[in-house]
């Protein structure tokens, strides 16, 4: 390569994705030991405080499994509110799991290889959390069986013409794919974990999960070919199961919900909440389990950079449905964009939501925003509040105000919808932080592999 | 890594082409001149003809500007090698600004808006009066002006820069084309979009949808991207020296992508069909049963099959990806029936009989396609076809699929 270009290449450059020199035992020792080490008190205090919340999830679910769910705030015409929207944000925050492992697999993206398993993780977690809610809302949970089509007795058969059906499959078929893909990426690492557990028990525990991996060529053959499948399989999955959520809304005719942009417009706002709740949970945890030479400033600049990308998509949804709600000339429409939303009794939320989801990600066009950590970590709390506010636009403005206006009656949440809300947000956290315990955060072995390409690149740099 | 030897990448100046050139720009005056006269004969059926070929050869240009932006965006190290033939497609753009001015001049013909009939049902013509603040004539020619200037700049500029690195290899043109790149994919993404509300979608202006913009502007990148698949599987049958650089692990990335963006395709024709169909809303369904009824019935299952369902079976193959032949004609045909949707969003709404066929459909895509080429063509002459001093051409050069 001549001068110029290597001269060019080292102004042009991004930032390292691992920094600092490393083989594989040091990436063994940084990645894999901490497993063996006792809780931290900082982890443990987290962990009470989880437990706790967790307590107040399950109080939440008792009340409304003995009482009902009129236990809950919604009620005509207000007939879905957190519910939904607690389903809608969680189910979101899945999909930049997916999105990381799957799609930036296909699109050969180096830098995924440091966070995947941690969106993996979050992504099933965050998935159990949004299938909660509609079983509870179904009132009657303990059937909740009765919406997989099998031939009963009771001659009942789901009705497979609504996309709340369709999400059932949707979001089953996605949490089956998503698991498998997370726990076959462990397979080599929970070898790594067995060979090096000082105890028989833990010997025996992640020997019985590594399924007898001894890391042969034809073990790694097989390995590649099934993780290959199953991204190809993931990527169609994770637009798909947005896309059915949306259609929960826009298959109705109700002003608000029903419009075109919506399956694009959901998948893209998915990602964006996906990747703030990635980045809210590895801002700290890099920091506290000593991870910052493999997850750099390069992978936060990319994922603030994914942010601002999505987050435009979601912009561009919000106008597109303010212009055509004008421009459609009908009159409802027009009623929910311009009165209901942005001047109703719920408009803080509505410019919550705008500041959060559109101002907010505007910062991410400048280098110091992307780099600063604090800031990231602000910004991508905001940006969760943001999304969570536009599920509740989207579902309580378009309810409390419809065609008719004797109709019109405010929702109010109770205190049974807040604890299942911070419940979840609880339990969520208590099982991040038992993976962060158990299992290893980062893919070790992926990140071997990298390490060896870059040490190739940079000695194939080094002899031109 | 093995020390296979790279091929030598400092190409010179393209000089070729003369005869593509030259049989364009014949090809190209010959057909605007018959639809010329066509336009005098039959109005209304040249501009509809003439709007369709120019909302297609305009698509692959915007297309292609897309794809080079999306790639500088991205830092992208692979595409370098055939970057400058998307530059080049893309800097087509201005030729359009000439190409509109029929448009203008016939407005009256093609938009009901412009000039509406006073024999309109009243509730349609309350509607138009409440869209005019929109729907007007003069503010519908100062955006079309804005979407000009924003996408001739966006594509002169890049391809400038690009150009000018050939000499210099500086590090600040690349930092450049990033640069501009991020805020152009926005506004491109925005004036394409009102672009087709404008040009398209007011067609019958009653109707809206708020996805409109993303499927029209999605049906001309995968025609960009099918165009350059054409193109690159053309070169490396040939015996060009580009062809030679140009690897089927190039094509295949390529081929990738069209494969892609043939399901993006149907994502967005689904979701705007479907929702549609099962609101069944009066002011929405009408621009469906115009075209899943009649002679249209069968030309929407064609797009159904041939837009999507075929070409997603046949790309799967990785083999079909990686051969010369089996790719240029799975990208030929996505070329035609891209035209055969642009032809089912249009031909509806202008009330001629039947599918409204006409011979100035073949003129006007003669004419408007043949000065198109011409003008890549012109452009490409004189200039490396490949970014020679690029800082990542040797990433490109040594680009293999893992």
């Amino acid at each position: 390569m001549a001068e110029s270009a290597l001269q060019a290449r080292r102004e042009l450059d991004p930032l390292p994705l691992i920094e600092g020199r490393h083989d594989d035992g040091t990436l063994n020792k940084t990645l894999l030991d901490y497993v063996w080490q006792r809780p931290q008190p900082g982890w443990l205090t987290l962990f009470f405080i989880g437990m706790g919340g967790t307590g107040l999830l399950l109080a939440g679910i008792a009340v409304t499994l003995a009482k009902g769910i009129g236990m809950w705030g919604n009620n005509i015409p207000v007939a879905w509110a957190f519910g939904i929207i607690n389903f809608v944000w969680w189910i979101g925050i899945g999909h930049a799991g997916t999105l990381i492992s799957a799609i930036l697999l296909l699109f050969q993206q180096k830098w995924r290889t440091s966070i995947n398993r941690f969106a993996e993780a979050m992504t099933l977690f965050a998935v159990m959390q949004a299938g909660l809610f509609p079983v509870l809302h179904l009132g009657r949970p303990w059937f909740a069986y009765w919406l997989f089509p099998y031939p009963s007795t009771n001659s009942i058969w789901p009705q497979f013409k609504s996309p709340l059906m369709w999400d059932v499959f949707a979001v089953s078929t996605y949490f089956t794919t998503s698991l498998l893909f997370w726990y076959l990426g462990l397979i080599p690492d929970l070898a790594s974990l067995r060979d090096a557990s000082a105890k028989r028990s833990t010997r025996f525990i992640y020997g019985v999960f590594a399924i007898g991996w001894r890391g042969s060529a034809r073990h790694w053959h097989h390995y590649k070919i099934a993780y290959l499948l199953l991204a190809g399989l993931a990527t169609p999955l994770v637009l798909s199961v947005h896309t059915i959520v949306s259609w929960d809304f826009a298959l109705s005719i109700l002003p608000g919900w029903h419009t075109t942009i919506f399956p694009p417009y959901f998948v893209a706002g998915a990602v964006f909440s996906g990747f703030a709740m990635v980045l809210t949970l590895m801002v700290p945890a890099r920091r506290f389990l000593k991870l910052k030479h493999v997850i750099t400033l390069r992978h936060l600049e990319a994922m603030s950079k994914v942010m601002l990308l999505t987050g435009l998509i979601v912009a561009y949804g919000y106008l597109m449905e303010h212009f055509i709600a004008w421009y459609s000339g009908d009159e409802f429409e027009s009623h929910v964009f311009f009165q209901t939303r942005a001047r109703g009794p719920y408009r803080g939320i509505y410019y919550l939501m705008i500041f959060c989801n559109i101002v907010v990600p505007q910062s991410f066009w400048f280098p110091w925003a992307r780099r600063n950590v604090f800031y990231l970590w602000i910004a991508s709390v905001l940006i969760n509040v943001g999304m969570w506010c536009e599920r509740f636009v989207i579902v309580v403005t378009s309810l409390h105000q419809d065609f008719i206006p004797a109709n019109w009656a405010m929702y109010y949440p109770t205190w049974v919808d807040f604890s299942l809300l911070f419940g979840t947000i609880a339990f969520f956290g208590t099982l991040f932080l038992l993976f962060l315990k158990y299992l290893p955060a980062v893919a070790a072995t992926e990140l071997k592999e990298l390490r060896h390409e870059l040490e190739h690149e940079w000695l194939e740099g080094a002899k031109r | 890594m093995d020390e296979r030897s790279l091929p030598d990448a400092n190409l010179p100046p393209f000089e070729g082409g003369r005869s593509l050139l030259l049989g364009g720009a014949a090809a190209g005056a010959a057909g605007l001149l018959l639809t010329l006269i066509g336009g005098f004969i039959a109005p209304k059926a040249a501009l509809y003809s003439y709007l369709i070929a120019f909302d297609y050869w305009l698509g692959l240009s915007l297309g292609a500007l897309a794809l080079v932006m999306a790639h500088n965006v991205a830092g992208a190290r692979w595409n370098v090698v055939i970057r400058r033939l998307g530059e080049t497609i893309a800097a087509a753009v201005p030729l359009f600004i000439v190409l509109f001015v029929p448009l203008l001049l016939g407005a009256r013909y093609v938009w009901i808006w412009i000039d509406p009939p006073q024999e309109l049902a009243k509730e349609t013509l309350r509607l138009l009066q409440y869209k005019k603040p929109y729907l007007n004539f003069n503010f519908f020619l100062a955006r079309a002006v804005i979407y000009f200037v924003v996408w001739s700049a966006l594509a002169l500029l890049l391809r400038a820069w690009s150009v000018r690195q050939d000499e210099s290899g500086e590090a600040l043109l690349t930092r450049r084309q990033r640069k501009l790149s991020a805020p152009g994919l926005v506004l491109l993404i925005l004036t394409a979009t009102f672009a087709s509300f404008d040009w398209l979608m007011s067609l019958q202006p009653a109707w809206f949808s708020t996805i409109f913009g993303l499927y029209v502007f999605t049906g001309g990148f995968v025609g960009s991207l099918a165009l350059l698949c054409l193109i690159v599987t053309g070169l490396r049958s040939g015996d060009s020296a580009l062809g030679k650089i140009i690897s089927a692990d190039h094509q295949h990335n390529l081929g990738k992508l069209l494969l892609a963006f043939v399901c993006f395709w149907a994502y967005m024709a689904f979701s705007q069909y479907m929702l549609i169909w099962a609101g069944n809303l009066p002011d929405e369904v009408t621009w469906i049963v115009a075209r899943s009824r009649g002679v249209w019935r069968p030309v929407g299952i064609l797009i159904l099959l041939g837009h999507f369902l075929v070409p997603f079976f046949l790309l799967l193959s990785r083999d079909l990806k990686r051969s010369r032949q089996g790719l240029a004609a799975v990208a030929a045909w996505m070329l035609v029936i891209h035209y055969i949707d642009l032809y089912w969003i249009v031909m509806p709404a202008s009330s001629l009989d039947g599918l409204g066929l006409h011979w100035t459909h073949l003129t006007a895509f003669i004419g408007v396609g043949g000065a198109s080429v011409a003008a890549a063509v012109f452009l490409l002459r004189g200039v490396r076809p490949l970014p020679v001093r690029d800082p990542y051409l040797e990433d490109s050069l040594r680009y293999v699929q893992p």
